[in-house]
């Protein structure tokens, strides 16, 4: 039953998913003139990509398996080093072989480089850990590629908000309830505002689903049918930069093979569990270990080092053929369904599969085939136009945030310390993400992202949340607890030696001196 | 050198412990990786808050209860009398502070969430914050104070479940000239030591202040000066003001440290930061000489007695390794509390009981860490403070409650090795 | 490669008590604090060139590490984050020769008159504070003419006693050669053969300006000409707490140097006071100290804290009778070696020291007793008083003084007098 009174929306092209890949196409069609509409049930960049491992690939990794894709990939690195600049940092990869590797595979490695376009070259071990000290000295090999670290929801935000410049609207934490279907075609979707409650249509020429992992959820509500399998991967982040650039294990892609600097931290990844479910998530320590001992083959002294916070991703593996049991195997190039084809459902486009690093092809290639049904191709132009954040060209520089507290670093009070985040940078991101949610401000601003997980700066931001009016105590109160509960989650995985000292810190402050326990409702 | 007792670490345990040895004619010698918990926790000594879920009105005669629930609690093995003690003289040795309060009864002071939590004993500058009278409050934080936020505290206060009806209001004042914008406690008490902010918030108050209200503000009026400022404040503004405790650094914590350790120093004892207890040599189970790392290697002091109080988890007392091992790290004593190494030690749940939480060494009657049979490990080891097992403070609003009461009650049994010699008799 | 320097800052949950007790972001906002400049900024660096000179602004006075209850290596860090700055931006003339003490010392001695008028003219230091950068008022020893050295050459000690090797350091050698006289004659009244081999700057004032391969090439070249004595099993002796210490812990912690001589070395290593309390818990020092009714107020500096040692000079006066020791509470007195010099940093180092001067003031001493010289001649100039390594107080109570071996009077860093 239809709800005449509800207030509805028109759009050329919705867009299902906030992740890279829908944001990607948001910012495509709207780049081409279409009028867009985004929704994401969550935040933005809050599934998927906000939990990969941050890699911008150079291809090396595929080079062997997957040719295909390495050269997806080497093309998409250096467009995306061009036109999302402010999103990368230059670290430069780095494939060894381990004394678990057989140093010949590092032939096959570099054919696969040379027959895929992708840069490689071989440098002697002993320039290698001139280059990286901390790496495994009994490493026989070690090869050069253009490999880089990724800020995924730099990422996300920049296409986003090009996408808004150029008139689509972003609404996160709008739920897709239901899509309208009109005969064989979808014209639209029901809509939920997941904060005030309020339901209402989206009208719309073309519907995109880009829900990822997820994707066969949405194709189900116009009765079509998305084989995604979710493969769960685990990473977990160390509290500084054991390596400076990506590094890989040179041999066949497996667990926990690459370490690579993000932003300040570094980050171990990955695993590949299937899930039937991509909303549970359980972390179990058998991986945690896994990921522990391999990075002590890359870097001795691995189990030592400071481990703040592990997640999983799902990601999101399309199949068209029965089920294999190893997820990896399953092709990580992108899938694009027209459901005209498929099913005699016109109106309707599922882009999934793929990942992050060829988001903006993905995009590319369903918003091309949107253009048929919105009445002939209109030029992409996403591999030109630089996006929000990175109109200047200028690369991500680790030291960025540091360089700009100087000469007086204490000019400015700095709410989250770890991550030197002042307190401008935080009422700015409330007023222009229009949020309350300190989740939120995590995700943008990497609040309490640092060694003390939010120890410090969450009664902070919480305080300063509610002077500025923008939350009443209760809700203050509701979002610091919840926080607690969240930021849980991926600590209580990992919790050992320094981190555990940090852990009783935090506990002392939020129970022993602050009391947060009893506060009232 | 030689030393009738080594206290390792530099806590409040540590620190009440030295200063009733050194009191009873002792020479002792403080070693400490760095400073300890006391620049961390409010001055305030908390005996016993909460029982489970419930709030405690009277710590002391709540004893036998949190003892019957928890048999391991360090407070089993203390006496009801000996606490008392404890915290009475605490309180007597920490003049500078003027504490008031008994382990008779809470007060209910404010956090800066603004919750009322039980605390025995508070210095004289927090005391007035107490709650349980009812009345009328204004807060006052002070711009580009990052760690106080008065209309968070003032508007969870008057919702916090309290004996008598309470208002409360907030106020945020700019300081003069504020040297930047980023200013941390320990900057400010540094400003109230220095440049007589005193005058400036007189100023800013006295016209401000509505009759019968009691001014809050954060624990920041200076280190060297605070209870002066404090005094001053009072008594120029006619009314009650108190300080209201807030995030590391604790600036009335770290008045408490430089009055403990100033009387040490008065005394002869030595304290030394930057160095390590790595470990002792034994004869018989008596511990004849302790090793303590410097900047070049080991020295060997022959000692009498030693006191472990290197604290919990925070302070590096207990290590938990990638493995799932958790050890105490001076001596690797036998621990309690310890789920075993393929049992999960953390619950899924931020709130709910953490398995590893009271973690810690057991000990007997004396303060002696003990083996799983009861049996002291070392006749002349003694523990205090969060080392010990059984307790999880900082639910139990406990913390420094346990440091000053087993603290004393070590010094106690190193001063008394006749006690010590008749209870073994006994057993 | 293990780096445990940086690698310590995975110790650090935040607490802040490294930046309650940080004498210098006490009093400017110029330095940012050290935990912020040290395990919070070491997460922002390594990759590509240093950003944040404001960790130029640590003085190296080594009091966070000494405070940190996680052992991260904070002082350790910013030392080496300064390093990289002057690495990358090179090392200002002003730093370069602040930093060479015996270049100094040798050009200085030969025309000690001439030199130390100049260094106390009030024209001349105003020029040189425009020049060179040096501030006018700060404190400077004056040569003695005669290096310690040169004066030891002709002394004769006993032949056939247990041998302990005598590192005085540059300050002895070229300012304060009577002490190292004292230090001899104590030693020897103790029964002790004294060597004072042949000895240059052990690199530390290089190394606190950021100039790491100079301080390498110093402090090698001195381990070179004391290892052979440390191999024979010798130990040895150094009245200066910061240059022991340099040979204790920082050439290995701070310049990263891993080399079996500077570990024997090391071992060797004995600060003056906390060799001789080590020969009283034997039972070996004499204690046939005469009265010396005096109440002296005793700073132990940073560097000598840094040794992890206790206070051994306080525990040695406690056994001089009439002696009064008042042990004062104030962490730094601000010069720092060589920073409080710098025309830029002055103004700090004597805010820094502010506290200190105060409470020697109101002790109503003329004397103080402190371990190091750099900080004795800042105690002078700050507070006003005569400032007498340790080792002269056990000298005097001995009545070495009136035993025929030189008729001394204080030998303490006078106030500074700076002429007209």
């Amino acid at each position: 039953m239809q709800n005449t009174s509800m207030s509805s929306l028109e759009a050329d092209v919705l867009v299902i998913g906030g992740g890279s890949t829908g944001a990607g196409v948001a910012r495509d069609a709207a780049l081409r003139g279409f009028s867009t509409i985004l929704v994401e049930r969550r935040d933005l960049a809050d599934g998927t990509t906000g939990r990969f491992h941050g890699l911008l690939h150079s291809g090396g990794r595929y080079a062997v398996k997957d040719p295909s894709a390495a050269r997806e990939c080497i093309a998409e690195n250096r467009i995306l080093r061009v036109t999302a600049a402010d999103c990368i940092e230059d670290t430069g990869g780095m494939f060894v072989s381990t004394p678990w590797d057989d140093p010949e595979y590092g032939d096959q490695f570099l054919e696969g480089c040379r027959a895929t376009g992708v840069p490689a070259e071989e440098i002697p071990v002993a320039e290698a850990l001139r280059r990286e000290p901390r790496v495994n000295p009994g490493i026989r090999r070690a090869f050069l590629v253009p490999d880089a670290s990724l800020d995924p929801w730099k990422l996300v935000w920049g296409c986003a908000r090009s996408a808004e410049e150029h008139g689509a609207r972003i609404l996160p934490y709008h739920r897709v309830l239901d899509l309208e279907v009109d005969g064989e075609r979808v014209v639209g979707a029901h809509i939920r505002n997941q904060r005030s409650g309020e339901e209402f249509r989206i009208h719309a020429t073309v519907v995109i689903n880009a829900a990822g992992a997820w994707a066969g959820q949405i194709a189900e509500l116009a009765h079509c049918r998305v084989n995604v399998r979710a493969g769960m991967g685990l990473m977990i982040a160390m509290n500084h930069r054991l390596v400076q650039m990506c590094v890989n294990r040179c041999k066949r892609p497996a667990d926990g093979d690459i370490l690579l600097p993000l932003r300040t931290a570094c980050v171990i990844g990955t695993t590949d569990v299937f899930v039937p479910d991509p909303d549970e998530t359980e972390i179990r320590q058998a991986d945690i270990d896994l990921l522990l001992d391999e990075g002590e083959k890359l870097v001795p002294g691995f189990r030592q080092a400071r481990a703040l916070h592990a997640w999983a991703g799902v990601r999101p593996l399309f199949e068209d053929t029965a089920a294999v049991a190893e997820t990896r195997d399953v092709t990580r190039s992108h899938a694009l369904l027209d459901h005209s084809s498929r099913e005699g459902v016109a109106g309707f486009l599922t882009i999934t599969g793929g990942k992050t690093t060829t988001f903006r092809l993905m995009a590319e290639a369903a918003v091309d085939a949107a253009c048929q049904q919105l009445g002939g191709l209109r030029p992409c132009t996403t591999a030109e136009v630089a996006l929000a954040g990175s109109e200047s060209h200028v690369p991500y520089r680790i030291g960025n945030r540091l360089a700009a507290r100087e000469p007086l670093p204490q000019a400015e009070e700095i709410i989250c310390e770890c991550e030197l985040i002042t307190r401008s940078m935080l009422e700015e991101t409330i007023r222009e993400r229009d949020t309350t949610s300190l989740d939120d401000i995590r995700r943008v601003l990497r609040l309490a992202m640092g060694p003390c997980q939010g120890g410090f700066c969450i009664y902070r931001a919480t305080g300063i949340l509610h002077q500025g009016g923008k939350v009443d105590q209760a809700d203050a109160n509701r979002g610091l607890l919840d926080f607690l509960e969240e930021r849980w989650k991926g600590i209580h995985p990992i919790l050992h030696g320094d981190q555990l000292r940090q852990a009783r810190l935090d506990d002392w402050i939020f129970q022993g001196i602050l009391d947060v326990e009893h506060l009232p409702a | 050198m030689s030393y009738d007792t080594v206290v390792v670490g530099a806590g409040l345990a540590g620190l009440t412990a030295a200063l009733r040895l050194t009191e009873r004619g002792q020479r002792v010698m403080i070693v400490a990786r760095g400073v300890g918990a006391t620049h961390l926790a409010p001055a305030t000594i908390d005996v016993l808050g909460y029982l489970g879920d419930t709030r405690v009105g009277a710590p002391a005669g709540s004893l036998a209860a949190l003892i019957a629930a928890s048999p391991d609690h360090p407070y089993a093995h203390i006496t009801a009398d000996q606490l008392a003690t404890a915290v009475t003289w605490f309180g007597a040795h920490a003049a500078a502070l003027g504490y008031s309060g008994s382990v008779g009864e809470n007060m209910l002071l404010p956090t800066a969430l603004g919750v009322p939590k039980p605390s025995a004993l508070a210095p004289r500058s927090m005391a007035g914050g107490d709650l349980r009278g009812g009345g009328r409050f204004l807060f006052v934080g002070f711009k580009g104070f990052k760690d106080f936020h008065p209309a968070l505290i003032a508007d969870n206060l008057v919702r916090a479940p309290l004996p008598l009806p309470i208002t409360a209001r907030a106020l945020e004042l700019e300081p003069p000239s504020s040297r930047l914008g980023d200013l941390s406690g320990r900057v400010i008490a540094g400003r109230f030591d220095a440049d007589n902010l005193t005058d400036w918030l007189v100023g800013e108050l006295e016209n401000r202040v509505e009759p019968d209200e009691r001014i809050g503000v954060p624990a920041v009026l200076g280190l060297r000066s605070g209870d002066q400022t404090w005094q001053e404040l009072e008594k120029r503004l006619g009314c009650t003001v108190f300080e209201v405790s807030t995030l590391p650094p604790s600036v009335p914590g770290i008045r408490l440290f430089n009055a403990l350790t100033a009387a040490l120093r008065a005394r002869g004892a030595r304290l030394v930061l930057g160095v390590r207890a790595v470990g002792a040599h034994a004869n018989n189970g008596h511990i004849d000489t302790i090793d303590v790392a410097n900047a070049t290697g080991t020295v060997s002091h022959a000692v009498g007695s030693v006191l472990l109080a290197t604290g919990g988890f925070p302070s590096g007392g207990l290590e938990l390794d990638s493995f799932g091992a958790t050890r105490e790290t001076v001596f690797d004593l036998p621990l309690i509390g310890v789920p075993e190494t393929d049992r999960v030690r953390f619950a899924p749940n931020y709130f709910d009981p953490q398995p590893l939480a009271s973690a810690g060494v057991p000990t007997d009657d004396l303060l002696r860490p003990v083996d799983a049979n009861g049996h002291p490990v070392y006749t002349n080891l003694h523990a205090a403070g969060a080392i010990l097992g059984g307790a999880i403070p900082w639910k139990e609003k406990s913390g420094t409650g346990i440091s000053v009461a087993s603290g004393y009650a070590a010094a106690e049994a190193i001063l008394a090795p006749a006690a010590q010699s008749v209870s073994e008799a006994v057993r | 490669m293990n780096d445990f320097i940086r690698d310590s800052l995975d110790h650090c949950v935040k607490c802040t008590i490294c930046e309650t007790y940080c004498p210098v972001s006490q009093v400017t906002p110029m330095f940012p604090g050290p935990k912020y400049a040290g395990p919070q900024a070491e997460r922002y660096r390594g990759a590509g060139k240093s950003v944040d000179s404001s960790v130029d602004y640590c003085s190296g006075c080594g009091i966070c590490t000494q405070v940190c209850p996680q052992d991260v290596k904070i002082a350790e860090i910013n030392s080496r984050a300064r390093a990289k700055l002057w690495e990358q931006r090179g090392v200002p003339l002003r730093n370069q020769m602040i930093a060479r003490p015996t270049v100094i010392g040798r050009l200085g001695t030969p025309v000690a008159p001439l030199a130390n008028w100049a260094l106390h003219n009030r024209a001349v230091r105003g020029i040189v504070q425009s020049i060179v950068g040096i501030h006018r008022d700060a404190p400077m020893p004056s040569f003695a003419g005669k290096t310690f050295q040169k004066r030891s050459r002709n002394h004769r000690g006993p032949s056939d006693a247990p041998a302990v090797v005598y590192f005085h350091g540059c300050g002895t050698n070229y300012y304060e050669p009577l002490v190292g006289e004292m230090v001899v004659a104590v030693l020897e009244h103790n029964g002790f053969r004294v060597i004072v081999p042949e000895q240059d700057c052990c690199g530390l004032p290089l190394q606190s300006n950021g100039n790491f391969p100079a301080a390498r090439t110093y402090v090698r070249r001195l381990v070179d000409r004391l290892v052979p004595h440390a191999r024979a099993g010798l130990p040895i002796v150094s009245n200066s707490t910061s240059c022991g210490l340099m040979l204790k812990r920082e050439a290995h912690e701070i310049l990263g140097i891993e080399d079996e001589d500077l570990k024997i070395v090391s071992e060797s290593m004995y600060d003056l006071c906390e060799f001789l309390l080590r020969l009283h818990e034997r039972g070996q020092l004499r204690t046939d100290f005469g009265s010396l009714p005096l109440t002296v107020p005793y700073h132990a500096p940073c560097q000598q804290r840094g040794h992890g040692i206790g206070k051994p000079a306080l525990d040695l006066l406690a056994l001089v009778p009439d002696l009064h020791m008042i042990e004062l509470d104030v962490d730094c007195c601000g010069i720092a070696g060589t920073y409080g010099l710098k025309k830029e940093k002055y103004e700090i180092s004597m805010a820094v020291g502010k506290r200190l001067f105060s409470d020697i003031a109101a002790t109503g001493s003329e004397l103080a007793a402190c371990d190091s010289e750099t900080c004795r001649w800042q105690i002078a100039h700050g507070a006003g008083v005569t400032a007498v390594h340790p080792i002269e107080l056990l000298y005097r109570a001995y009545g070495l003084d009136r035993q025929g071996q030189r008729d001394l009077v204080t030998t303490g860093t006078q106030p500074a007098r700076v002429s007209g």
